[in-house]
């Protein structure tokens, strides 16, 4: 018998109880770089076995490491005495009871896919092809592979696999540290075109050849690059969880059903997009399905959990912003960068944080390329630049999508590191608040 | 675990191997979660057990990490490992050099004065419940919560020059918010602010009173519904402990960082407006401007009695009277820069690579009470507890707010503000620095959750700091 058995017919023995196992092992292969060179090799694995025990509305959670049915029995009696200790949450009701499974698919190694050897070799390509301009490059390569099973006394016994990539290069100048970035992620290393990655590098490049300019605060119009799109629209779906409803501190929290951006503005969290990483289940094993957020400016739901279901009324729907996708416009880049007499275009955005979330009011900077826009042609580079603005006011004053969208992944390293993905065109805002110059790249 | 960590070292004995290294921490902890009165969370996670081996061969490092200790997986990791600095080379164009260091040996176990992990539980429970009944939902009011998260980490050291390390561990994390709404806008407020954690165990709580300062965050979150805004363009700040701790960290601590100079950050925490030649000429502040690496204060979550690659503690100076004298540095990048390593190569846990890291970053005290530095204030606002914190890749420009401002007149606290909100750059604003607070005023502050590194690392570390004025500082932004 396997120990998530024995673990499972131990719980089975107190009908009294409420219980989740969440069974999970995880393995990272990261090769980071600096100054066109390897800075570091690390590979990581880790297998975790957590328990979430419930009784008369008290909560217990745990962690056995490096199990074994004497650590499980010895931890299954403490939790016990401690969880008859707890005081009660009144709002839990019950634990998730969607049993729907996902779709079964085949998800392949690619730590195995993409070894070391290719991936020093790749990265040994792509620096030469940037030193002749006086670059060098920066970055990461990361391939994860990660299993887990959940397993709870309402009968779920969902296991999910996933394997994503991400390659993040940044091209820095020796001299006068001008950056662009370049991006690839995704699950399929097949749909990595390494001439298109080199190509869309050196393109930015070119743009980086008259001096460095600064410009002075005030209101902008300015292209943001699908990687701050998808920020902005990350940030703000904080704001569309049921959590922040229930905290009261939601953007939405009296908006549902409600005209809050201009009708070309849909946002929709959307597991299924076969260019995103994969979710199979969201918030407590529930199924992880497409879910509008914004359909033609009208906010039309939260993402909410078993949890915040009972405890809020709102429809539950496990979704976790995790897939987030925004419909693209109609017009092409070009065209949005011929439009712009006085602008700026925005690659990538830097330690953003909310002034109050509420009113969606943000501060942040720019980074790995400003560009100035004069008279529909991209000039010079700009030094990095703050800007205060409201999200609402930035999709409000949306002047233009593009007429496609791009995968965007974002190595989300801060409290739990993983890889997800966005889907986002570039977009023409206009009056863009910029606060403060850096005065530096 | 001794034995274990030094056969891990005899074994990565090898002659293609320059230098290698290996940790082993087993780290327990707790989080205890109320909202709006109620429990939410209890989470125990108990002898987390994590490895680490790193080896540097032809110059690369190369590092592999586990939580699983079995003979199998050592032998694996070290494979693992080797294999990594082997491939990795072959994108290597300036190995890195690595002078040895003399072979030294440190044992230390911190002892609590409230083991938070021995206590009873009822009575930590009855504690903290009292504690989130009397913040919960009340008149404006409409949401709180109360967070406590303890640690204990043991760690266990060793390297390929004959240097071994034991040490144990006790950090608490305490936190109270209450949010405030009139239905148009929400005010929050916290206590004792978000830098509240501390090398302690469940004394932490009582060392911040938050029984007697309950009430007072009702109230101010109340208040700060009804409070203007920050009138000034630029006006005279006095920042508090909790917050100064902040803007020490983010616009000192990590711009001085070597590793930054180097780029080694860009692809993620970003670079710095430090250079190398700037040491011993740069004036990084005003002349009462004294701020130290200290890894030897046990006051500190940053004290140790090695790091993470050998060095021992050690006191730094890094501006001293205001001038740029060193940095916090590794082995590699000291020898780069022709310094002395600072001690500050850290990990967060045995399975991750370890990093420039703060320990205990400190604004030396000046002189005078609080009450005095109010007092010779002719107009100006005393801001603290952090709302928003944000700076540029560079550490240059940044933009701060706080939950609350006491505005400041003719030496007096005579109103409050809310969300006051001051930008600037680095170098003008420490130099409009004209006073720090004496010892008295001087204390500790410390997070949990310092974010650096791929894959990424919640460091913990303190800032011992007085509170401080900053001369004609630009507070408003046009929202």
């Amino acid at each position: 018998m396997d120990l998530i058995t024995y673990l499972k017919d131990q719980l089975t023995l107190q009908p009294q109880l409420l219980w989740v196992l969440y069974d999970q092992s995880w393995s990272t292969d990261f090769l980071r770089f600096y100054r066109s060179q390897t800075n570091y090799n690390i590979s990581k694995d880790n297998q975790t076995l957590s328990i979430s025990l419930y009784k008369d509305k008290r909560s217990y959670y745990f962690t056995i490491y490096e199990p074994t049915r004497d650590k499980i029995d010895a931890a299954l009696k403490e939790a016990l005495e401690i969880l008859d200790k707890l005081p009660p949450d009144p709002d839990f009701v019950d634990l998730e009871d969607d049993l729907t499974l996902a779709e079964p698919r085949e998800v392949v190694n690619n730590i195995e896919q993409v070894p070391l050897e290719l991936k020093t070799a790749i990265l040994n390509r792509i620096a030469s092809a940037v030193k002749p301009h006086g670059f060098e490059i920066y970055g990461t390569f990361i391939c994860n592979f990660s299993h887990y099973r959940m397993i709870s006394s309402n009968k779920l016994d969902k296991s999910s696999s996933s394997s994503p990539i991400y390659l993040e290069v940044k091209a820095v100048h020796k001299d006068s540290e001008i950056t662009v970035l370049q991006s690839f992620g995704g699950e399929d290393f097949a749909k990595f075109d390494e001439a298109e990655f080199i190509y869309g590098l050196l393109n930015k490049i070119e743009h980086c050849k008259n001096p460095v300019v600064d410009v002075e605060a005030g209101e902008y119009d300015v292209i943001l690059a699908p990687r701050c799109v998808a920020e902005f629209m990350q940030y703000l779906s904080w704001c569309m969880d049921a959590r922040s409803y229930d905290e009261r501190d939601s953007y939405f929290e009296d908006k549902l059903n409600v005209q809050v951006f201009p009708p070309h503005i849909s946002i929709t969290d959307d597991p299924t997009d076969p260019d995103l990483i994969r979710q199979d289940y969201g918030s407590g094993g529930h199924i992880y399905r497409p879910l509008k957020l914004i359909e033609n400016g009208v906010f039309k739901a939260f993402m909410c959990d078993n949890y915040y279901h009972h405890k809020t009324g709102l429809p539950k729907n496990g979704n976790q912003g995790s897939c987030l996708s925004i419909a693209p416009g109609e017009s092409s880049l070009e065209e949005m960068i011929k439009s712009v007499k006085n602008g700026l275009y925005i690659s990538s955005l830097h330690y953003m944080n909310f002034i109050n979330m509420k009113e969606t009011s943000i501060t942040g900077l720019t980074r790995d390329g400003t560009f100035l826009i004069k008279d529909g042609k991209i000039v010079n580079v700009v030094n990095s630049l703050r800007f205060t603005e409201r999200i609402d006011r930035i999709l409000n004053n949306v002047i233009a999508l593009e007429n496609r969208a791009h995968t965007t992944a974002f190595s989300d390293n801060y409290s739990y590191f993983d890889i997800s993905s966005t889907k986002a065109p570039h977009a023409l805002i206009k009056d863009f608040q910029i606060s403060s110059s850096t005065h530096t790249i | 675990m001794e034995h274990k960590i030094k056969s891990i070292i005899q074994k990565l004995n090898l002659d293609r191997i320059q230098f290698a290294d290996a940790r082993i921490t087993i780290t327990d902890n707790e989080s205890i979660y109320f909202s709006n009165g109620f429990l939410r969370d209890f989470s125990s996670n108990k002898e987390s057990i994590n490895v680490g081996v790193r080896v540097l061969i032809r110059g690369c490092w190369g590092f592999a990490g586990s939580n699983d200790l079995s003979e199998a997986s050592i032998e694996r990791m070290i494979k693992t490992a080797i294999t990594n600095a082997e491939s990795g080379s072959n994108f290597k164009t300036e190995p890195e050099n690595f002078p040895a260091l003399p072979a030294t040996k440190a044992e230390y176990i911190f002892t609590p004065e409230i083991n938070p992990f021995q206590m009873d539980k009822e009575e930590k429970l009855d504690y903290l419940g009292k504690l989130a009944t009397a913040i919960k939902p009340q008149g404006k009011i409409v949401y709180s919560m109360l967070v406590a998260v303890f640690e204990r980490q043991e760690k266990y050291y060793a390297n390929s020059e004959g240097s071994y390390s034991h040490t144990v561990y006790y950090n608490t994390m305490p936190m109270m918010l209450v949010s405030a709404s009139d239905g148009q806008q929400n005010q929050s407020r916290t206590w004792p602010g978000d830098m509240s954690g501390g090398r302690a165990g469940f004394e932490q709580f009582y060392h911040y009173d938050f029984e007697n300062n309950t009430e007072r965050i009702i109230k101010e979150a109340t208040d700060l519904l009804k409070a203007p805004t920050v009138s000034e363009k630029q006006a005279d700040i006095i920042i508090g402990g909790s917050h100064l701790a902040l803007q020490l960290h983010e616009s000192v601590g990590h711009a001085t960082e070597a590793d930054r100079i180097f780029g080694m950050e860009i692809s993620y925490a970003g670079k710095t407006f430090v250079k190398p030649e700037m040491l011993g000429k740069f004036r990084y502040g005003s002349p009462v401007v004294n701020i130290y690496s200290d890894s030897t204060d046990p006051r500190g979550m940053g004290f140790h009695p090695m790091d993470d690659e050998g060095v021992p503690g050690k006191k730094v100076d890094i501006i001293s009277q205001g001038i740029l004298k060193d940095l916090q540095s590794s082995r590699y990048i000291a020898h780069k820069l022709g310094l002395e390593p600072s001690s500050n190569m850290k990990a967060s846990f045995a399975d991750d690579f370890p990093l420039v890291r703060m320990t205990n970053c400190c604004l030396a005290p000046g002189k005078g009470s609080l009450d005095e530095l109010i007092a010779s204030t002719e107009r100006g606002y005393l801001v603290d507890f952090t709302k928003t914190w944000s700076i540029d890749d560079n550490r240059n420009n940044f933009q701060f707010t706080t939950e609350i401002g006491y505005r400041i007149e003719d030496g007096r606290i005579v109103g409050i503000v809310k969300e006051p909100t001051y930008y600037g750059i680095t170098q003008p604003f420490w130099n409009a620095c004209d006073a720090v607070c004496g010892e008295e005023e001087w204390q500790y502050y410390g997070t949990f959750s310092c974010g650096k590194g791929e894959p990424g690392q919640s460091m913990l570390l303190s800032h011992g700091v007085a509170p401080a004025r900053f001369r004609n500082v630009d507070m408003i932004v046009k929202i």
